[in-house]
């Protein structure tokens, strides 16, 4: 069977249906004059499963995966991957520290920047940020360790 | 009639307040720039500025909020034409002619009559949203938990059989955003529902960390910044007035794409993305000279960016008056006044005349106020799309963790962001349309609270759907629709939707 992409995207939603009723073993149902807790859930569940299914068995019309284009896949990860670091240094290391450095990181790892200039736009842009929102709309930012 | 008149007098007072101009003006400015720039759309722009306005009352913060939506749409065509790159995807049509005349030297002309196309449509919308809303919200008063509920069905099944994509996606996508809608307390039981011990999600899952996650970030990850280029035609000051010929072909496409924009922002859905490519459609086909459509045709600009500023003022009808989003835009903006205690229903006009009127009454100031500032700052906003977009979307993250996190200082939240980006670029790769799941997330709690109260009433007869006779038309047109788009499935027959759907394949 030639693989196509709507098998996939078809599957993952059964998949997904399939997981939530399984997640929703302790919720009540109810009754229909009374309906509890997972009524709805699992209705909505079984109602991805049927168009999950309906996706699936109709998937001949959709492209073969082996076309979809993955050629930004590389730049989404990198992406994912300093954003996630930086939600990660947040809380700890505060606004303008995370910020700067995840800015640095993308123009940097991601885009091949020269490392000066990408310090440069990234201090000047982080430092005019926090000035708006802190000076500018009362809106204060995270502080760091250090107090900024 | 007289009332309305009255009450939008008082409105004008609320608008005309020298704060509240502020927050219009401050609203069609970012809004604008919003629209001009590629790979940030309206919904992330309000999403990202939300918190701002947490700081204003609920009129200036709706006020502001919505500038910013109406200006994105003024915005777009700035960036379709200068550059042949939508800078909103409402702007997809006004590439094609929009860019073609400013290669023929009238780039100046083909803005003028985008901005004034978008005015007069703008303000005829806001007319008909003001003789509308009142008495749509005062029969809305009239509706228990099964007209909601039938009403929802509605919206949902409209929602899917105007998508370009197909039924069985658009409601998938409905699906997994009611699902995520689930998560939390259960408001009628007090169980916890799929909170895996996160304090946090017991309150549930917020709107702006899905759609910034869905539309902002997925956006970014779904655009490497070489793939971002193209050449900007700057346009000369003294060329920004159109010709006689030109005015008189833009002005029946203007008058036509406001009707059908207003028309089509009333049904749910991404409604001024199809207004947009239904108007364009719409005046190659009435048009003399089909042929030079595509080479620069003055009704290929008129028409679709009058059509799109008409339905995104139409989109604030059911809105406003029933409290039903019909879009993860209007979705935000009924969070963004829960946000602030009020809460968007048919008692909105009779509790907040203010918030009501002053509102609708901003828009006729807020339309005028980008018709001034689109055409003669039209510099400033070239000299923005110079900004290479390599430097621009690690700002554009910075804002989205900014936005996402201020909300309610949830760092979960950001996480949650981070996971729906990633998600959001899987569903554009398998063609999903993310819009139908923010739309399920909030209608989620609507939804499940008055399909639950109607079973109670009812002791658990569904007939309880089909004996009111508001919620019996509803069901009515929902089987309608359904039937209509079961025939087109099973004789995969091409419709005028799987038309759209190449369209928009093809000039995307």
């Amino acid at each position: 069977m030639n693989l196509r992409s709507d098998h996939v995207g078809g599957g993952a939603f059964v998949g997904f249906g399939v997981l939530v009723l399984a997640l929703s073993g302790d919720l009540p149902t109810g009754q229909l004059s009374m309906p509890g807790a997972g009524f709805l859930p699992k209705l909505i569940a079984a109602f991805t499963i049927i168009f999950g299914l309906a996706l699936f068995f109709r998937a001949r019309e959709s492209e073969p995966l082996s076309t979809l284009g993955w050629s930004d896949g590389k730049h989404a990860a990198l992406v994912i991957a300093i954003t996630a670091a930086a939600t990660a240094l947040y809380t700890s290391l505060g606004f303008i520290t995370t910020m700067m450095l995840m800015m640095i990181g993308l123009l940097v790892i991601v885009e091949r920047r020269n490392v000066l200039r990408a310090a440069l736009y990234s201090v000047c842009t982080v430092m005019v940020t926090y000035a708006v929102f802190v000076l500018v709309l009362k809106a204060p930012l995270l502080t760091g360790p250090l107090g900024f | 009639m007289e009332t309305t008149f009255i009450s939008l007098l008082h409105g004008f007072e609320v608008a005309l307040q020298p704060a509240n101009l502020w927050y219009a003006f401050l609203g069609c400015l970012v809004g604008t720039l919003v629209g001009v720039l590629p790979g940030i759309g309206p919904l992330s722009g309000i999403s990202i500025l939300l918190p701002v306005t947490f700081g204003l009352n609920a009129t200036q913060a709706v006020i502001m909020l919505a500038g910013i939506y109406y200006g994105s749409q003024y915005g777009g065509s700035t960036t379709s034409i200068l550059m042949r790159i939508p800078g909103e995807a409402s702007s997809v049509m006004t590439c094609i002619d929009g860019n073609a005349m400013a290669k023929k030297g009238r780039a100046g002309a083909a803005l003028c009559i985008a901005a004034v196309g978008s005015w007069i449509a703008g303000t005829f919308g806001i007319i008909m949203l003001t003789l509308i809303a009142p008495p749509l919200a005062t029969l809305a008063l009239r509706f228990g938990p099964p007209e909601y509920t039938a009403l929802l069905v509605l919206g949902l099944i409209f929602l899917a059989y105007m998508s370009s994509t197909s039924l069985v996606r658009t409601l998938l996508m409905a699906c997994l955003g009611l699902m995520l809608g689930m998560i939390g307390i259960d408001n009628m039981t007090g169980h916890f529902r799929y909170s895996f011990d996160l304090a946090e999600l017991g309150d549930g899952i917020g709107i702006v960390p899905v759609a910034v996650g869905l539309f902002g970030l997925g956006e970014i990850l779904a655009t490497p910044s070489h793939k971002v280029v193209g050449e900007v035609i700057t346009p000369k000051l003294r060329e920004l007035l159109p010709n006689r010929q030109e005015w008189r072909e833009a002005a029946m496409p203007i008058a036509r794409g406001s009707v059908l924009g207003f028309i089509i922002g009333i049904i749910p859905g991404s409604a001024h993305i199809i207004s947009s490519f239904l108007s364009y459609a719409l005046e190659k086909k009435v048009s003399k000279h089909p042929e030079q459509f595509g080479k620069g045709a003055v009704a290929g600009v008129a028409g679709p960016e009058s059509a799109n500023n008409s339905a995104s003022t139409g989109a604030f009808v059911p809105m406003l008056a029933l409290g039903i989003p019909t879009g993860p835009i209007t979705a935000v903006l009924i969070g963004a006044l829960m946000v602030h205690g009020v809460s968007v229903g048919p008692q909105l006009v009779s509790e907040h005349p203010d918030v009501f009127w002053g509102f609708v009454a901003s828009m006729y100031v807020g339309n005028l106020m980008l018709l001034a500032l689109n055409l003669p700052l039209v510099g400033i906003f070239v000299s923005v799309l110079r900004i290479p977009y390599t430097y621009l979307y690690p700002m554009i993250i910075m804002f989205c963790i900014i936005g996402v996190y201020e909300v309610s200082h949830s760092i979960v939240d950001v996480w949650i962001m981070l996971i729906m980006g990633v998600l959001g670029y899987g569903l554009r790769k398998f063609s999903f349309d993310p819009a139908p799941l923010v739309l399920g997330l909030v209608i989620a709690p609507i939804f499940e609270q008055s399909l639950r109260q109607s079973l109670i009433m009812s002791n658990g007869n569904y007939l309880i759907f089909l004996s009111r006779p508001i919620a019996l038309g509803l069901v009515i047109v929902s089987a309608v629709l359904l039937t209509l788009s079961a025939i087109s499935f099973v004789l995969k027959r091409k419709d005028w939707r799987a038309k759209l759907a190449e369209a928009e394949t093809a000039e995307s």
